[in-house]
């Protein structure tokens, strides 16, 4: 079975596209098989980041059906096991994607073959966002150690968190009343408290399926752009705060040092970690991707 | 989210119950470093009001592990409700151990039914059901029925875990201390089940009393 991470976070810029190159690139290099697939609707760059010029297209021929199979539009990059599907030529429409569409892809990714799955995702807390981040039952997200960038990240978590929510009382049979607060509320601003007080009223004996569907998602995440004279431990406070606050698991990956020559290889179209695989942030990355090739794939706790 | 529901003191401070008081120190300097308002790693995680009673509990964790006395007495109902073992505590270490009985000392049970016992007088059935009658229940009425059973805030702590901060502060009918209103339910029917009366009535009663307490 195919281990998909979506790689999101709220901000922008702090490196989500580098980070999925990279450790793609890492887990190809130690003989895995690996496809990236840039999800950036309408802002997509990782085909820059990888050095192609992509004329081809991909998504947008699987989803215009002049291609069948979403495999056939993986293309091979310069690093050898190291697959990519592109979305650049998605026209502008595409970004505010058709809710069939976008089930359409999530089904065609969760079909692939290969042994790891790496989604390119956008800036914010759009719907597309949120649900390409639900499409496997783990996910990373890359922040940088900022107040805005931690800013963003708590509300991209909250708002994955919601989502998830909502799919699983969706999902599952619940009392009606819980349903329609969460396909009908009668308020815009309804809370992940609020449903979950919601259940405790009608379906109390639902509330721990719920958290346990919940804590079946896995949230990893990245500290990108992390400068030698900050507090080494700031990715392991967060990880343990966040398991104690929220019904989800956390777990913090690793930092990645800032280097200036990440930008440069980017102007150059060059894979950085194929060009300069002894530089700081390139061994933190492969650090990562050891410790993703052994975790265990885990069977989520159902009720 | 959730906030420290169901976790101890030493669970609060992340250490283990033989600390020393170093230890405790420490631990505590981490814990404020970590929900204080200009803390990195908390930033915009929690509102001002989550964030206050967070710290509420740790600093109450603190004062109460660092006190001797305090935590001797905090350890004995941690050993009665089996959270923690007597090997492992600062008990241990004193001259004459506060529970020389070790016999039901990992029954859970053991504490819940003693302290369950308590309710079962007559004359606090007669103030419950005068209690009870009323359309608004206070957390005076509360405090009340409490006492007349004879239980203390730590009793209900080690068989609940809610913390004596937020049972005071039901108490005390101070909203600004209250949590939100579903872990507020939640918390008034555990209450309820200690004193064994009926839970639906006290969570009713209390929520209109709070309200008309805010009307004001
Ligand atoms: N560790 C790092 N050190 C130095 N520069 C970095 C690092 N990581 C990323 N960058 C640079 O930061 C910029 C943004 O990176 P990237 O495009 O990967 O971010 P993103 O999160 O995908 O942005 P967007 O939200 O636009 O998709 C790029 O110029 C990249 O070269
Ligand atoms: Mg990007």
């Amino acid at each position: 079975m195919a281990q998909i991470y979506p790689i999101g976070g709220g901000k922008g810029g702090v490196g989500k596209t580098f980070i999925t190159a990279s450790l793609g690139a890492l887990l190809a290099k130690s003989g895995k098989k690996v496809v990236l697939i840039d999800l950036d609707l309408g802002g997509s760059n990782l085909h820059t980041v990888l050095g192609i010029n992509d004329q081809q297209g991909g998504i947008n021929r699987f989803l215009d059906k002049t291609v069948k199979n979403l495999e056939n539009m993986a293309v091979p990059t310069v690093i050898q096991n190291l697959f990519f599907i592109s979305s650049s030529l998605c026209s502008m429409e595409i970004a505010n994607l058709f809710h069939a569409h976008k089930l359409k892809i999530i089904n065609a990714i969760q079909k692939l073959a290969f042994d790891y799955i790496l989604l390119d995702l956008g800036t914010g807390t759009n719907f597309n966002t949120l649900d390409f981040f639900l499409t496997s039952n783990q996910g990373i997200f890359i922040c940088t150690p900022e107040p805005t960038a931690i800013e963003n990240s708590f509300r991209f978590i909250k708002a994955v968190y919601l989502r998830k929510l909502k799919h699983i009382v969706k999902q599952h049979s619940f009392h009606s009343a819980v349903k329609k607060a969460v396909i009908h509320p009668n308020h815009e601003a309804v809370t992940s408290p609020d449903i979950i007080e919601i259940v405790l009223k009608h379906d109390p004996d639902r509330e721990m399926f719920l958290r346990n569907r919940l804590s079946g998602f896995k949230f990893k995440f990245i500290l990108n752009q992390f400068r030698k004279n900050l507090d080494a431990t700031i990715g392991d406070k967060i990880e343990d705060l966040c398991n104690r606050h929220f019904y989800s698991n956390f777990q913090f990956l690793g930092n990645v040092g800032y280097d200036v020559r990440i930008h440069d290889s980017v102007l150059s179209k060059k894979v950085f970690i194929h060009k300069y695989p002894y530089a700081p942030p390139a061994i933190d990355i492969k650090k990562i991707a050891e410790k993703i090739i052994n975790t265990r794939s885990f069977i989520p706790v159902t009720g | 989210m959730k906030n420290f529901e169901g976790l101890n003191y030493y669970e609060i401070l992340k250490i283990p119950a033989n600390s020393t008081s170093f230890e405790i120190k420490r631990a505590y300097q981490d814990a404020l470093s970590i929900y204080n308002e200009d803390s990195l790693v908390t930033y915009s995680l929690f509102s001002n009001e989550e964030r206050g009673n967070l710290l509420n509990t740790v600093k109450e964790a603190y004062s109460t592990l660092i006190d001797e006395n305090k935590r001797a007495a905090y350890d004995t109902i941690l050993l009665d409700s089996g959270q923690i073992e007597m090997s492992i505590t600062s008990i241990q270490n004193q001259k004459t151990p506060p529970h020389a009985h070790t016999s039901h000392m990992t029954d859970r049970d053991t504490v819940e039914e003693r302290v369950r016992k308590k309710s079962r007088k007559k004359e606090v059935e007669t103030l419950s059901n005068e209690i009870l009658s009323r359309d608004l229940i206070s957390g005076d009425d509360l405090k009340k029925m409490r006492e007349a059973a004879g239980i203390e805030l730590s009793e209900i702590n080690a068989v609940t875990k809610i913390t004596v901060t937020v049972l005071k502060s039901m108490e005390e009918n101070r909203i600004e201390g209250l949590p939100p209103k579903l872990y507020l339910k939640n918390f008034l029917r555990h209450y309820a089940e200690i004193l064994q009366i009926d839970s639906q009535k006290v969570i009713d009663g209390y929520l209109k009393h709070i309200s008309s307490v805010q009307k004001k």
